[in-house]
């Protein structure tokens, strides 16, 4: 007689990979359902604000940093919607799974804290950059804009959609209720993102606002983009590098440490 | 020996007036307070998305004294943001409450109460209209401290406020009517309501357009009541007051006959 072997438990290695593809791709997927909304409104919300610009001041407009305005204005506005998306993408995810109680379905499989944080923040960073595609090329139909450094363009767009991800998913995980994100989308996110530098030079803020702006994330990743479409940048862009990592890292361990201690997702 | 039963009293049905005052009331006030219990969002934060705008003008381009058509800057882009505002809320209450009812299937209790179909679709378009001008008083009132807007003409204001309210309140609950959806609405929002708030002269003098959208502005409605606001504030209007006030009036009454109908025949709502 054979010995009957129970069941033996899978083993994921260090990192449950198989687990965190899946995470992501549903995370991905969450999004691409409804395309209309996360990629066509982007692109026509932008287009209008550019519209708003280019009527109202682009024919007096001078130069900004070196060019025309509306080659000035138009970096600002792509990582303005990168940005909103990302934060939105991770923010509704966990947001609507809390509310609807389908959270226990992220918290039951066997994935760790770094392993939720990064699928669902992944599933943001994409939605960002699929979003900055897609409005990037249109963009530049109707504004000729030349690349002046690649490498700055990746780093800012994936850095700023990482730090935006992770914040909505921070915001995701504290809110109890939709009106709660709503505040903080408008009375904390929206004004970064448009007071930092989107629509105009920091260099024509008052004195202490300057000060204030090269203190401000949102500030060096508008900046460092759009440094490496027109070649010209406001700040210190080492200064950029350095502010977004340490920002990016310190979000990344918040946001681990609230998944590990399970803060208002297993009380 | 029979006892003859006496004449029953059985329940009357509760008569009305020409108008049920009572329900109408209560379908008003029930639209209005969910406007002011989410306060945070309906009125401050769009006093809040407001003066972002405001503020990114005024730092980007307001320093060195810019004018717009005559104006002080400020002053031209103020009353535009406050008629746009008052489009935007109008428009969203107008419709989030009618798509909330139906997605949830709660629409049948405003069908069943005994409302005719012009005080149904009346308190529900008239909450609207108030919850926008409330929201534009609020913009108004964050606007103050930094601009000045002491009204040009008082009844042109109210009347072209109203009318955009009125207009955008009866297109939000059509487009309630219409969606199946979250999304039909979204679309609606983001593909239609929004462009035309902020394209017809919100921001930026008409003379600044190309020919031909200064030839299509004059039949775009959101115009006039733009331009209705502005003058109301500041005296200066870029098109025709009495045009404007003739063409909003009219496109009121055939938005809210065709609201009427649909709204009576229970397109949407009881099939």
């Amino acid at each position: 007689m054979t010995p009957v072997r129970p069941p033996a438990p899978r083993v994921p290695g260090a990192v449950n990979w198989l687990g965190l593809w899946t995470l992501y791709v549903k995370e991905v997927r969450r999004f691409a359902k409804v395309g209309t909304q996360t990629v066509l409104a982007p692109l026509v919300t932008t287009l209008i604000f550019l519209g708003i610009f280019a009527f109202a001041f682009g024919s007096r407009a001078g130069a900004v940093g070196g060019v025309p305005y509306l080659q000035f204005l138009v970096p600002g506005l792509v990582m303005m919607a990168m940005v909103q998306n990302a934060f939105a993408n991770t923010a509704s995810s966990v947001m609507i799974s809390k509310i609807q109680g389908s959270i226990v379905d992220l918290l039951m499989p066997p994935l760790g804290p770094g392993e939720l944080a990064l699928g669902i923040a992944a599933g943001g960073v994409t939605r960002g950059l699929v979003v900055g595609l897609a409005i990037m090329p249109i963009l530049a139909i109707v504004v000729p804009t030349a690349i002046h450094d690649f490498g700055f363009i990746l780093f800012h767009a994936v850095a700023a959609s990482l730090m935006l991800s992770l914040l909505g998913l921070i915001g995701g995980i504290w809110a109890d209720k939709f009106d709660h994100m709503a505040a903080i989308t408008n009375f904390i996110i929206t004004p970064l993102a448009f007071l930092s530098g989107t629509f105009y030079s920091v260099e024509r803020l008052p004195k202490a606002l300057v000060v204030v702006a090269h203190l401000d994330p949102f500030f060096y990743m508008i900046d460092g983009f759009r440094y490496g479409f027109i070649g010209h940048a406001d700040g210190s862009l080492g200064a950029g590098l350095v502010v977004l990592t340490v920002a990016n890292a310190g979000l990344w361990w918040f946001a681990y440490r609230l998944f590990a201690i399970g803060y208002k997702l297993k009380a | 020996m029979t006892v003859s039963p006496g004449p029953l009293s059985g329940p009357t049905p509760r008569p009305f007036g020409l108008v049920n005052w009572i329900g109408v009331g209560a379908l008003f006030w029930r639209g209005l307070s969910r406007i002011l219990k989410d306060y945070r969002d309906t009125l401050l934060g769009m006093a809040a998305s407001s003066l972002l705008f405001l503020a990114v003008f005024h730092f980007a381009f307001g320093a060195d004294g810019a004018q717009m058509a005559g104006l002080p800057m400020l002053r031209f882009l103020a009353p535009g943001l406050i008629a746009a505002a008052i489009c935007q809320q109008a428009f969203d209450a107008g419709s989030v409450m009618l798509v909330f009812d139906k997605m949830e299937g709660i629409f049948a209790d405003v069908l069943m109460a005994p409302l005719t179909t012009a005080e149904r679709g009346g308190a529900m378009v008239l909450a609207a209209t108030a919850g926008a001008l409330l929201s534009g008083a609020t913009v108004l009132a964050a606007f103050l401290p930094f601009v000045p807007l002491a009204p040009a003409a008082p009844v042109a204001l109210l009347f072209f406020a109203t009318a955009g309210a009125l207009m955008h309140g009866l297109l939000g609950t059509l487009v309630g009517l219409w969606a199946r959806r979250w999304d039909h609405y979204q679309a609606a929002a983001t593909f239609v309501v929004m462009p035309l708030a902020y394209l017809s002269g919100a921001f930026y003098s008409i003379e600044s357009l190309p020919p031909i959208g200064q030839w299509l502005v004059r039949f775009n409605p959101v115009f006039y009541v733009i331009d209705g606001v502005r003058y109301g504030f500041t005296g200066h209007a870029e098109g025709s007051g009495a045009v404007g006030a003739v063409f909003l009036l009219a496109v009121n009454a055939a938005l809210w006959f065709t609201l009427h109908r649909l709204l009576g025949r229970g397109w949407r709502t009881k099939s």
